[in-house]
């Protein structure tokens, strides 16, 4: 017998059926599994996404530069901010004393109480 | 009865009725394929189920642009192909392990175990094995195998002369 006709041998065996309603049951059962189990993938990937990205955006918007110090965090932005707010204020304010007092030693005087010396500083350096 | 393409025409439209009218059709073919394959029933069976979930998918999609008959072959023999991928350290533990002194014939024209040929076809490479699968366990010609797997008659001849030196050694008759 020659080698492949021994092989083809091996395989000769009789071959069983297959009912094929109940395959049908199966496959239909194993298909239904496969979609649901895809979707359940989509579902969870899709959650995993808007996670990911309501996380970003709340870090964003969170993350102002924020600083620990003495156990408290700050927000260096809004303290940045709030600093040029206060300057430009005192600025203004010490600009309209200035002008508005007759006696500008008395402005000064004042000015110096309030520990602002930018505006002083600076009618010093031009004197 | 209706034709293949009608009732892959149908299953487009929607009718999985007609899906599983395929499948009584073809579902002999496919599980003898991989009887073939695997001692293993239920395996086989499995395995006859992911063809037939494959198909559901692919067939959505089918442009009737080769014969349903050879995309089936095709399917089939990708997925025993990935089959013996998956298992390809197990099928050489098995030609590694001593038989089981119940099963042993000593005599040189003693059959071979299913396992032992698949377990020396599953270490020829990728175009050797599948034409050497396809023509010891479906008995195609070479023709319908150069066809199903996109090679010329003579190359399928070429892999199988090369697939079955190396499967004779293997299996440990070189005579």
């Amino acid at each position: 017998m020659n080698f492949e006709s021994k092989l083809r041998k091996t395989f000769s065996s009789t071959s069983e059926m297959l009912d094929p309603e109940q395959f049908i049951n199966k496959l239909t059962t194993a298909r239904y599994a496969q979609a649901l189990k895809r979707s359940q993938a989509i579902s969870g990937y899709l959650a995993m996404v808007v996670v990911l990205v309501v996380g970003i955006l709340g870090y964003n918007e969170l993350d102002q530069g924020a600083i620990l110090m003495e156990g408290t965090y700050y927000y260096s932005t809004n303290i940045i901010s709030d600093q040029d707010e206060d300057s430009e204020y005192f600025d203004d304010l010490a600009l309209y004393i200035i002008e508005q007092e007759e006696d500008i030693w008395m402005a000064f005087s004042f000015l110096d109480e309030i520990e602002y010396d930018k505006i002083v500083n600076l009618m010093e350096n031009e004197s | 009865m209706k034709t293949d393409r009608e009732l892959i025409e149908e299953f487009q439209r929607g009718s999985d009725a007609a899906f599983n009218e395929l499948v009584r059709k073809y579902l002999d073919l496919v599980y003898h394929f991989f009887q073939k394959i695997t001692p293993d029933k239920m395996e086989a069976e499995d395995l006859a189920q992911t063809v037939f979930i494959k198909l559901f998918k692919a067939l959505k999609k089918f442009r009737f642009e080769s014969e349903f008959n050879t995309y089936l072959y095709r399917v089939n023999i990708n997925t025993a192909n990935t089959y013996f991928k998956r298992n390809k350290w197990r099928n050489m533990l098995h030609l590694d392990q001593v038989p089981d002194p119940g099963y042993v014939d000593t005599s040189q024209d003693r059959q071979w175990r299913k396992e032992e040929v698949w377990a020396a076809v599953g270490q020829l490479p990728k175009k050797q094995r599948l034409v050497v699968m396809m023509r010891i366990s479906q008995a195609l010609p070479f023709k319908d195998i150069g066809n199903i797997l996109d090679m010329t008659e003579g190359s399928a001849k070429v892999n199988y002369h090369h697939g079955i030196k190396r499967v004779k050694s293997l299996l440990g008759n070189n005579k």
